[in-house]
């Protein structure tokens, strides 16, 4: 589903060293992996550019087959009309309501390939998305009435509605609380199974994530430091991989 | 000498790179709109948000400022009898000068510093992200409606200013010097041309583009949350005001 090689970001000042330095890696179709790393490691990065956002400087990405950053830009968006993709910071359209929010992936894929779509179909699918993440009764809300935990829960719903082959999830957890965070993980786990789909997802919460996650990948310094089992995460002979996963104050981090 | 030549350099290239982003976005903005590519929904929200939301204070801006021409040349036409130049006086100054002017920049300061902080926060907040990832492309979606819009909305309010400056003119002429409605407005149609109305409308499109790309601009190029956010929106006020007082001497110059 995923295929990255060799893939290098240079660092915005020219004095520093690249943001990511040569990742190569493989996800199946199916597949459910974990992203973590410290902070500013690039993670938010590489989902980016595997959502054909972001041009590395070199390497390839090939998801579904196609290789983004060697195709017609029509080619890239239908690439893009397959990945359900879940911003850090929600990016809920501050001027549409929550139902229009939702339903815009509905509606651009229609008009890419070129269909028309129901709107009765369309309240029908939207309505199901937002019953699925609890939040059917706040339909014609604006993003701003809405807290931080339902605003990411309807960017949950928007993320999943067309219901894509490719999820990709950036902290979707980041400032909920705990109760919140479990729900949340839940809605995230009922849908891969309900879609099957492939699933990669950055998150700070390394516990929930290994509990989610059948497999992990660690960057650290630009490189993927760790690309294994999550629950052989913390027996890693990386000492790197060892601390943060530990938590520990002493160690090379 | 080095350092000074170092300075001058960093600001020639700032500047380099504003204006050709500028200039860019522009053609992004004209190709686009020559293919049709503009999301109607959005023309709709933005005609409505920056026109007719912009009606109260425009025609309050308009209706002083035609009372401050009257107010200024008060003294003079008092002095020189000359009351039967009053209409001309104000409608020559209002729809060749003051009114794009005045009506451009209070449609920078209300309009244009909106739009940056709108785009702004939408790049901050991953909005703009998130519309790629939908494949969908800013430019037609989020830059070419709003571009319209200021030029739409600037055209109809700078036609809507010209006739409340002029009816503040009248009101005034006749509260302070007794000009009645009737000798004001025989000086203002005898005098008058529709060219004049021209240059003013043209004068006032221009500056409505240049506010656009403006604010457009900056508002994309945000960095940094909500102190990035800040800086844009005061850049772009800036930049559109000195593109209107540079670009409103060439306008003049050729249109004389």
């Amino acid at each position: 589903m995923i295929a990255l090689g060799g893939i290098r970001k240079l660092h915005l000042d020219p004095t520093k060293p690249p943001v990511l330095d040569g990742i190569s890696l493989k996800i199946a179709q199916g597949e459910t992996c974990g992203l973590c790393g410290p902070g500013a490691s690039g993670k938010s990065l590489l989902l980016k550019i595997i959502c054909g956002l972001v041009r590395p400087e070199s390497g390839t990405v090939e998801v579904a087959g196609a290789d983004l950053f060697d195709s017609t830009a029509d080619e890239l968006r239908k690439v893009q009309s397959q990945i359900g993709y879940l911003f850090q910071n929600n990016a809920l359209f501050d001027s549409m309501t929550v139902f229009e929010n939702v339903a815009f992936p509905l509606r651009q894929r229609a008009r890419l390939q070129h269909e028309s779509i129901e709107e009765a179909a369309l309240a029908e699918r939207v309505g199901e998305a937002l019953r699925g993440v609890g939040l059917a009764t706040h339909i014609e809300k604006m993003p701003s009435q809405l807290s931080g935990g339902q605003r990411k829960r309807v960017a949950l719903a928007r993320a999943v509605v067309a219901r894509p082959p490719l999820l990709i999830y950036d902290e979707p957890t980041a400032g909920l609380d705990p109760v919140t965070t479990a729900k949340v993980y839940d809605l995230l786990a009922a849908e891969r199974e309900l879609m099957q789909s492939t699933t990669l997802i950055v998150s700070s919460d390394l516990d929930a994530l290994r509990r989610f996650a059948s497999r992990m990948l660690m960057i650290y310094r630009g490189t993927l430091c760790y690309d294994g089992p999550a629950a052989e995460m913390a027996d890693s002979p990386n000492p790197v991989v060892r601390q943060f996963v530990r938590g520990e104050l002493e160690g090379p981090l | 000498m080095t350092r000074a030549l170092l300075a001058l350099g960093t600001v020639v290239l700032s500047l380099c790179r504003e204006i050709g982003g500028m200039a860019l976005l522009g053609c992004y903005t004209l190709f686009e709109l020559i293919r049709g590519r503009c999301d109607g929904r959005e023309l709709v929200r933005n005609l409505y948000k920056m026109g007719v939301v912009s009606v109260p204070i425009v025609s309050l801006t308009a209706l002083f400022t035609g009372g401050t021409m009257v107010i200024q040349s008060g003294i003079f036409v008092q002095r020189f009898q000359a009351y039967g130049l009053l209409g001309w006086g104000t409608g020559y100054a209002v729809l060749r000068e003051v009114g794009p002017i005045l009506i451009g920049l209070m449609f920078s300061g209300r309009v244009g510093a909106n739009n940056a902080a709108d785009l702004g926060s939408m790049v901050v907040t991953e909005q703009v992200d998130g519309l790629r990832a939908l494949a969908i492309e800013p430019i037609p979606f989020l830059i070419v409606p709003r571009v319209l819009a200021m030029i739409l909305a600037m055209f109809c309010l700078l036609v809507l200013g010209d006739a409340v400056a002029i009816a503040g003119g009248m009101v005034f002429g006749k509260l302070l010097l007794g000009v009645d409605f009737a000798s004001f407005y025989a000086s203002f149609v005898d005098a008058i041309k529709l060219w004049d109305l021209t240059v003013g409308l043209l004068k006032g499109t221009f500056f409505a583009l240049m506010i656009a790309l403006t604010s457009c601009h900056y508002g994309l190029a945000v960095k940094g949350g909500a102190v990035g956010v800040g800086h844009a929106v005061n850049d772009a006020v800036v930049a559109a005001a000195l593109l209107i007082m540079v670009s409103d001497d060439i306008w003049t110059m050729v249109l004389r």
